[in-house]
């Protein structure tokens, strides 16, 4: 099928550059569903999460010029996105006080999860019509019981695919940083997941047609 | 059974394993551990299954929002904010107002004087109703004395001219039809008089005065 193929986010930055508001446009729909649900899973909130992404974009408006264009136009605006989350997410506790955070040193101990339960139930690729309101809603609920550092990764990796060379770029920490961040916010979601799936399970089990 | 001290050290390798980021070497020494251990087995899958749970999950949700009028409120922030049209004017005219207050007090007498002049001249430039041409405008209408028959000229501004052929001697109704009968029978019978009796330059030629017929708009 022929494709059209759509102009490049840094053409579109240097139109907006030189004045062009409608290249601005086209660049907030490109990402406008990404930036939204890396808000949504950071902060569990919709309508927070609606203000965080509006200010994401009018934040890359207003800081454009200060965009180097040595990296991608998007791991720019994700880091300005995950840094608002992490501001509101600051605010929310009061201000004061540091984020709970994985003792990384530590092994983790998957061997409470029962291994392979996950994948046998939902196989590699569940589709989201066979996917209930109620595991979606509890997929929010792992990653809130993440901390927010390393759930801006696991999002940034599952959402919008990023290697993990843009996301070391993105969140300005070393690349084995991200491999470890996000193998602990795994750990901590699975564990929650499939948990949640064996408890479905013995309930349907017990109450079953 | 998940006790096999090697999988310890490639549990950390499985997330960068799913990813596809492992450099070409580690990737063969996990693959060759996952063939001979089903527990690993199952953790990479499990990892795979959450991934595009945490994916489809989010996708779901977000599925579930608006997006009609996200870009438009964003350019709408990022756009200076213009004040309706009439609200500028009024900002324009007061500001005008305080620093230009002698130049914008004679514009307006200017303006109002044009006003006043202009538009009855305006008005006062239309043509007759019943002319074709809308330019036309009679000027002047000359009687010729002294004839039974008077040709009335109406000159107009275009240069053209219209001639009425007016009988001096009747009503004002003179082009009503040519089958009358002959004018100097009619005038001795109406008055009472002998033709031959007057000298004919005696006929009074009535003055273009009150009497005088009017052309109307009549078929010419």
């Amino acid at each position: 099928m022929p494709h059209k193929l759509a102009t490049d986010d840094l053409t579109l930055v240097k139109r907006v550059r030189s004045g062009d508001q409608r290249a601005f446009k086209l660049l907030v729909e490109r990402y406008q569903r990404k930036v939204y649900a890396v808000a949504l899973g950071m902060l569990k909130d919709k309508e927070e999460a609606m203000d965080v992404s509006q200010e994401a974009f009018v934040k890359v408006y207003k800081y454009l010029d200060h965009f180097k264009g040595d990296a991608s136009f998007y791991t720019w605006l994700y880091r300005i996105t995950s840094n608002i989350c992490i501001d509101v997410l600051r605010k929310r506790r009061g201000g004061g006080g540091d984020p709970v955070e994985f003792d990384e040193t530590q092994a983790v101990d998957l061997s409470e999860a029962r291994i392979g339960a996950l994948g046998s139930r939902l196989g590699t690729n569940p589709q989201k019509s066979a996917l209930r309101k109620e595991l979606a809603e509890k997929i929010q609920e792992a990653l809130a019981t993440v901390p927010e550092k390393h759930r801006a990764i696991l999002l940034l990796r599952e959402i919008e695919g990023m290697s993990y060379e843009d996301l070391a770029r993105t969140l300005d920490i070393p690349k084995g940083t991200v491999m470890s961040r996000l193998f602990h916010a795994r750990a901590k979601v699975q564990k929650i997941l499939s948990d949640y799936l064996e408890l479905d399970e013995a309930k349907s089990g017990v109450g079953g047609e | 059974m998940a006790g096999n001290p090697a999988c310890e050290r490639f549990i950390p390798l499985l997330s960068p394993y799913i990813d596809g980021e492992l450099p070409p070497a580690e990737r063969v020494t996990v693959e060759r551990h996952l063939t001979a251990c089903r527990d690993c087995t199952g953790r990479a899958a499990d990892l795979r299954a959450e991934s595009g749970l945490l994916r489809v999950g989010l996708d779901m949700a977000v599925d579930d929002v608006d997006f009609k009028d996200f870009a438009q409120k964003v350019m709408a922030r990022v756009t200076p904010e213009k004040p309706p049209l009439l609200e500028r004017l009024r900002l324009a005219l007061s500001e005008m107002f305080l620093y230009q207050r002698t130049a914008m007090l004679s514009s307006l007498a200017t303006a109002a004087v044009l006003v006043l002049v202009g538009l009855p001249l305006l008005l006062s430039q239309r043509a007759p109703v019943g002319y074709a041409g809308e330019r036309m405008t009679v000027k002047a209408i000359q009687p010729y004395a002294g004839a039974h028959v008077a040709p009335v000229v109406m000159e107009t501004d275009n240069g053209g001219s219209i001639i009425w052929m007016v009988d001096e001697q009747e009503a004002p109704d003179a082009n009503g039809g040519g089958a009358r009968p002959p004018r100097d029978e009619a005038d001795s019978e109406e008055l009472g008089m002998e033709p031959d009796t007057q000298a004919p330059g005696a006929t009074p030629a009535k003055p273009a005065g009150p009497g005088a017929p009017r052309p109307t708009g009549g078929a010419l």
